[in-house]
């Protein structure tokens, strides 16, 4: 497997608070690989160790073979891993197209350029007609697509979605897998959390379980599903005889 | 745009014409509402713009004054080239300010606070500097000197403070389009959410400081060839911060046109509360701030982005 991503015995203490250990896994190239968990079980601080928001305390992480580790978030960027924020971030007082151009500014240095790419991302992402809305006013799917399109927009060859469709109606849910599985299909790994089972199952190729910090098991979708580890920590009985 | 050229162009020249009919005493009240502008415009870039809100500005406008001033006293050099190396100096200071202060991860209303403190320190410094005069400050002979920044008539003064003035709205304007303030915004809307953009926080912010008090040096530079007096008292002390800050945020901050529009309206009230029948100088100043402050509660309750939204909105509706 030609790693894109790897994570190698990652561990991250908040205080009392072991919130990652030992994780390992690795995203490979044109890959998408799901990592789901209960509440608290360390999926988006695992994200905002890849992508440079906090330094783990031991381990390393490398993205398209350079040590990354304790890397500041904008070089992770630069480099070719962009995400989006669990809680939309959108700049409020930024019009959709101003937000976007920002992302494409890290590979288009004129504006104009920028421009023209930022409204092809938000013509992919279907914002185009609300380019020229405020961040502030957009709705909660606006604001999901709105953070796909600013990350999209860096030039991201890992795309690391936290929680993309939570929150969606299930028509929303579709439109937003659709536009994953095209945004993948373009060349771009992606590393998704997902609270959305279903979303998670039908994107990933491969998904990664976390409980309490730890990878407890890893495999295709069909194969967590029988797995008992798997189901007491998160499935529940429930979906085991789905 | 084509009309907001033309009108732009209309305002320029109507200010050119300006001193053709207004006396020496109305003429001094637009160099110091041109001059409030100016510092307004400066001070934007850091906190309109990148949204780092500086307390401490009146260091980099003290720098300003002193470094030409001393550089000409000492050394015979022409104002017109020690405004530049004061701004250098400023520049300087700003960035080396907020190198400190971003390392240590100071933000919002601590790195306010930091800044204020910073621009205390400087003028006990200079209070105690014997070099620099300290406390009894430095006169400026009054001369006709064009070459050296001194004119004896105020129309001279007039045309340089609206030549900065409008250098600083083009700088302003170029900012906005520029890949620098677009930056600079996404670091005033949420660092978090621009780091994971792709952009530097800590060196656009940086930046910002830097480049911001370089420009706020040149303001420091015109009050003492314009006034010929400068002490800590006058130009290291919170007034030239507040001149900045009450223009732009009455005006409307992150604009290249608010701060103006607030600035002009604060001179011109100045003005008009000298002439209401107080009984001294203590009452003016004192029923002075009282206004201002009344006035500013009031636009940051009804119009909190500045008076320039007024206009935005009647587009709008």
């Amino acid at each position: 497997m030609s790693a894109l991503l790897s994570v190698r015995g990652v561990a991250k203490r908040f205080g009392g608070l072991q919130a990652l250990s030992n994780v390992t896994f690795g995203v490979g190239d044109r890959e998408i690989v799901g990592v789901i968990g209960p509440n608290g079980a360390g999926k988006t601080t695992l994200f905002n160790v890849i992508t440079g928001v906090y330094a783990p305390d031991s381990g390393r992480v490398t993205l398209r073979g350079m040590d990354v580790t304790g890397w500041a978030p904008h070089r992770i960027c630069r480099l070719g891993a962009a995400r989006t924020f669990q809680i939309g971030k959108p700049f409020a007082a930024l019009t959709v197209l101003q937000t976007v151009r920002i992302g494409s500014l890290n590979r288009i240095a004129d504006m104009a350029g920028a421009t023209t790419h930022a409204l092809g991302v938000l013509e992919q992402v279907g914002l185009a007609a609300k380019r020229d809305v405020e961040g502030r006013h957009l709705t909660v799917i606006e604001r999901k697509r709105l953070e796909l399109a600013r990350a999209l927009a860096t030039g991201p060859s890992l795309l690391l979605l936290d929680e993309v469709a939570a929150g969606l109606r299930p028509p929303e849910i579709q439109e937003m897998i659709a536009l994953v599985r095209r945004i993948a299909a373009g060349g771009v790994s992606v590393l998704i959390i997902e609270h959305v089972l279903e979303a998670v199952m039908r994107l990933s190729a491969r998904i990664v379980v976390l409980n309490y910090g730890e990878v407890i098991a890893e495999g295709s979708p069909e194969s967590l599903v029988n797995d008992p580890r798997v189901i007491e920590a998160y499935l529940g009985e429930a979906y085991s005889l789905a | 745009m084509s009309a907001r050229l033309a009108l732009g162009l209309a305002a320029l020249a109507a200010a050119a014409a300006a001193p053709l009919v207004a006396g020496q005493h109305l003429l001094t009240a637009f160099i110091v509402a041109l001059h409030a502008a100016y510092m307004a415009l400066a001070w934007n870039v850091a906190a309109g713009y990148a949204g780092q809100f500086s307390l401490g500005h009146s260091l980099f406008y003290g720098i300003g004054a002193y470094a030409s001033t001393m550089l000409y006293l000492k050394l015979g050099l022409t104002p017109w080239a020690g405004m530049f190396a004061g701004a250098v100096l400023a520049g300087l200071v700003g960035v080396a300010l907020a190198l400190g202060v971003y390392r240590y991860n100071v933000r919002g209303i601590f790195f306010a606070l930091v800044t204020l403190g910073a621009a205390e320190v400087a003028k006990g410094l200079a209070d105690n500097w014997d070099w620099i005069k300290g406390p009894v400050g430095i006169l400026l002979t009054m001369k006709n000197a064009p070459g050296e920044f001194f004119f004896l008539r105020r129309e001279p003064y007039y045309y340089v403070a609206l030549a900065m003035v409008v250098a600083m709205i083009l700088i302003s304007l170029r900012l906005e389009r520029s890949r620098l303030g677009q930056y600079f915004l996404a670091v005033r809307e949420d660092e978090a959410a621009a780091e994971a953009s792709g952009v530097d926080t800590h060196r656009a912010k940086t930046v910002a400081i830097g480049l911001s008090a370089a420009l706020t040096a040149f303001a420091g530079s015109f009050y003492a060839q314009f006034y010929l007096y400068i002490s800590p008292d006058t130009v290291l002390v919170f007034e030239p911060q507040l001149t900045m800050m009450l223009g732009t945020m009455v005006g409307g901050a992150g604009t290249a046109l608010g701060p103006v529009l607030g600035s002009v309206l604060f001179s011109g009230l100045g003005e008009a509360l000298r002439n209401l029948p107080f009984e001294n100088t203590r009452q003016v100043v004192i029923g002075s701030k009282l206004v201002y402050a009344i006035l500013l509660i009031v636009i940051l309750i009804y119009l909190p982005g500045g008076l320039i939204t007024l206009g935005r909105r009647s587009r709008r509706a």
